[in-house]
């Protein structure tokens, strides 16, 4: 009898920790879900009944302190410049990475994990001094050269595991049918491991989007500049407009949760790069 | 098999050419320029070969010693409570019921949401006049009510690392659900017939089990937050003071606020070496799982 009542009891609680951490997880988002369609006086209370409006993300455009239009063209053509051209290299390195040998191999991977141990302002430093020279600060080709140091090393290794997984026999019986390296690649290799191409795409892209310290550095106008450094020139002399700011974090987030969770069962391998399935 | 020279250097090359780009030529940048006076200011080439003088600037420079010691701090309270928080998860959502399964899909969502957002998130919510989460701490916890959370020098480094902890926490924990999946039942039951209860099985199985994955995680956090840096800048701009002042945040006042380069190479060799210490352990562990 109080086994059963303990074990209720425990059952009881586990679903209070359920919800909790429902909550703890949702509720930012929930926050500013709902204070990017509250207006200016009801973003600083915390009521949870108002009369919702759109008017905060008109404001964004209307250029009244700051139009938000040309940001959003540059995170998109930033992001979709890095994934177009960072993806398909990084697919054939890891192609090459995985099926080749030759001298250095090893050495060249242990570069390929350590950009991304590399602290983002040591990357920086002599990147911003060549750019100064050459003209590339405040422009988005400097911005996805940036992105690109970053996305593809990344991008490599977790391609590489995909291929490492396949057999190499597929790929040895279509050369010997008369197939080039390169038609293997694109009509055997590819389908097999479209799921980690895909995956490596969104994180490219997500990457790309979300990424803060580059764009903060390089770019000092609307020439380059993404929606991310956006949120700070939002600022306002009575300080930060919250209900203005949450509405420009709604059009930032919800892409990306879109694109999370259309690759939900491989997000935490991808992550990981494979060491944690 | 020995296959075509061309298309491997073609397939190779230009990924190769950006990933030491990205990797050998900034370290060997900032490695020559961590040896050499160059302040932007005065100079656009380097000046003069000054040996070790910036190392040893730094570890007599008040400023740099308080923010090693506020990375040391902000690590420990951000990857200890996000690992205890991961595992917490993990254990309450293994069974696999449809409330796991939709809650387990919402907490990569967190994750998704950009770091620097992130911190503009929180600094709204902790707001002492109208933030939701100050308003729900002065109703359930009332003697709680008066911290000015990001104007207090502890609270505002705990607060910058919860930034963080929502975001991996809930990715940590469903790392550890894998980890979790893969022991095997039985020896569970097998220690419940020997006549262990819940708690002996899960200190005494369970976490041995885990913890080569533990380990892992634990790793790939540390190196993760010692490159804190968005949520500085968003939320709390390294104050009060300088008591959320990281060494990655420091760097950048020093390069790019400053413009002393010299000096900011050297800072950030500084940090890279730390990073690397971890991030040679992580690559260890990570061999020896095959």
């Amino acid at each position: 009898m109080s086994k059963n009542l303990t074990k209720r009891i425990l059952s009881g609680l586990r679903i209070v920790g359920i919800l909790f951490i429902f909550y703890f997880v949702t509720f930012p988002i929930f926050w500013m879900l709902l204070t990017a369609f509250k207006n200016n006086r009801d973003a600083y209370s915390t009521k949870l009944i108002f009369q919702p409006t759109l008017n905060n993300f008109t404001l964004l455009f209307d250029g009244n302190p700051y139009n938000f239009a040309p940001l959003i063209t540059n995170s998109i053509i930033i992001s979709l410049s890095t994934v177009i051209i960072g993806v398909p290299l990084a697919v054939m390195a890891a192609f090459a990475f995985s099926r080749y040998k030759f001298r250095g191999k090893n050495l060249l991977l242990i570069f390929v994990l350590s950009a991304q141990f590399l602290p983002a302002t040591v990357v920086l430093l002599p990147y911003f001094i060549q750019f100064r020279n050459f003209g590339l600060l405040d422009t988005r080709i400097g911005l996805i050269i940036m992105h690109l140091t970053i996305s593809i090393p990344f991008a490599i290794w977790l391609v590489k595991g995909f291929i490492d997984a396949l057999p190499l026999e597929i790929e040895q019986a279509a050369l010997v049918d008369g197939c080039t390296e390169f038609q293997t690649l694109r009509y055997v290799t590819m389908p097999l491991i479209m799921p980690g191409v895909v995956v490596a795409t969104v994180f490219t892209f997500v990457g790309s989007w979300n990424e803060f310290l580059f764009a903060f550095i390089m770019t000092t106008s609307d020439n380059a500049r993404p929606m991310m450094v956006g949120l700070l020139a939002l600022n306002e002399i009575d300080g930060i407009p919250w209900e203005k700011l949450s509405a420009a974090g709604l059009i930032i987030m919800i892409p990306m949760f879109i694109l999370a969770l259309s690759i939900r069962r491989y997000f935490v391998s991808g992550l990981t790069m494979g060491a944690v399935k | 098999m020995e296959r075509g020279k061309t298309a491997k250097f073609l397939l190779l090359g230009p990924a190769v050419v950006i990933t030491l780009a990205a990797s050998l030529y900034p370290m060997f940048f900032a490695l020559a320029t961590s040896f050499r006076d160059w302040r932007l200011a005065r100079s656009l080439v380097p000046q003069d070969f000054i040996g070790l003088a910036n190392y040893t600037r730094a570890f007599q420079d008040e400023r740099f010693l308080n923010s090693l010691v506020v990375t040391l701090q902000y690590v420990l309270i951000s990857v200890t409570m996000s690992i205890v928080l991961g595992l917490f998860m993990a254990l309450l959502l293994q069974q696999q019921t449809w409330l796991n399964t939709f809650v387990k899909t919402v907490m990569i969502l967190p994750f998704a949401v950009s770091p620097a957002l992130r911190g503009f998130t929180w600094k709204f919510m902790l707001n002492p006049q109208y933030g939701a989460f100050d308003k729900i701490v002065d109703t359930v916890l009332p003697f709680m009510a008066d911290i000015q959370w990001l104007a207090n020098p502890v609270w505002a480094l705990i607060m910058l690392a919860i930034t963080e902890v929502w975001g991996w926490s809930p990715l940590v924990a469903l790392m550890f659900i894998g980890g979790l999946d893969t022991i095997n039942p039985e020896v569970t039951e097998a220690a419940a017939l020997d006549g262990a209860n819940e708690w002996q099985i899960f200190w005494r199985v369970t976490l041995p089990l885990l913890s080569p994955i533990i380990l892992l995680v634990t790793l790939l956090r540390i190196i993760f937050s010692l490159k804190i840096f968005d949520q500085i800048v968003t939320m709390t701009g390294g104050g009060p003071g300088d008591a959320t002042q990281a060494l990655n945040y420091f760097v950048y006042l020093n390069g790019f606020r400053f413009f002393d380069l010299g000096y900011a190479s050297a800072l950030g060799y500084i940090l890279l070496l730390l990073m690397f210490i971890a991030a040679f352990f992580y690559v260890r562990s990570l061999i020896g799982e095959e």
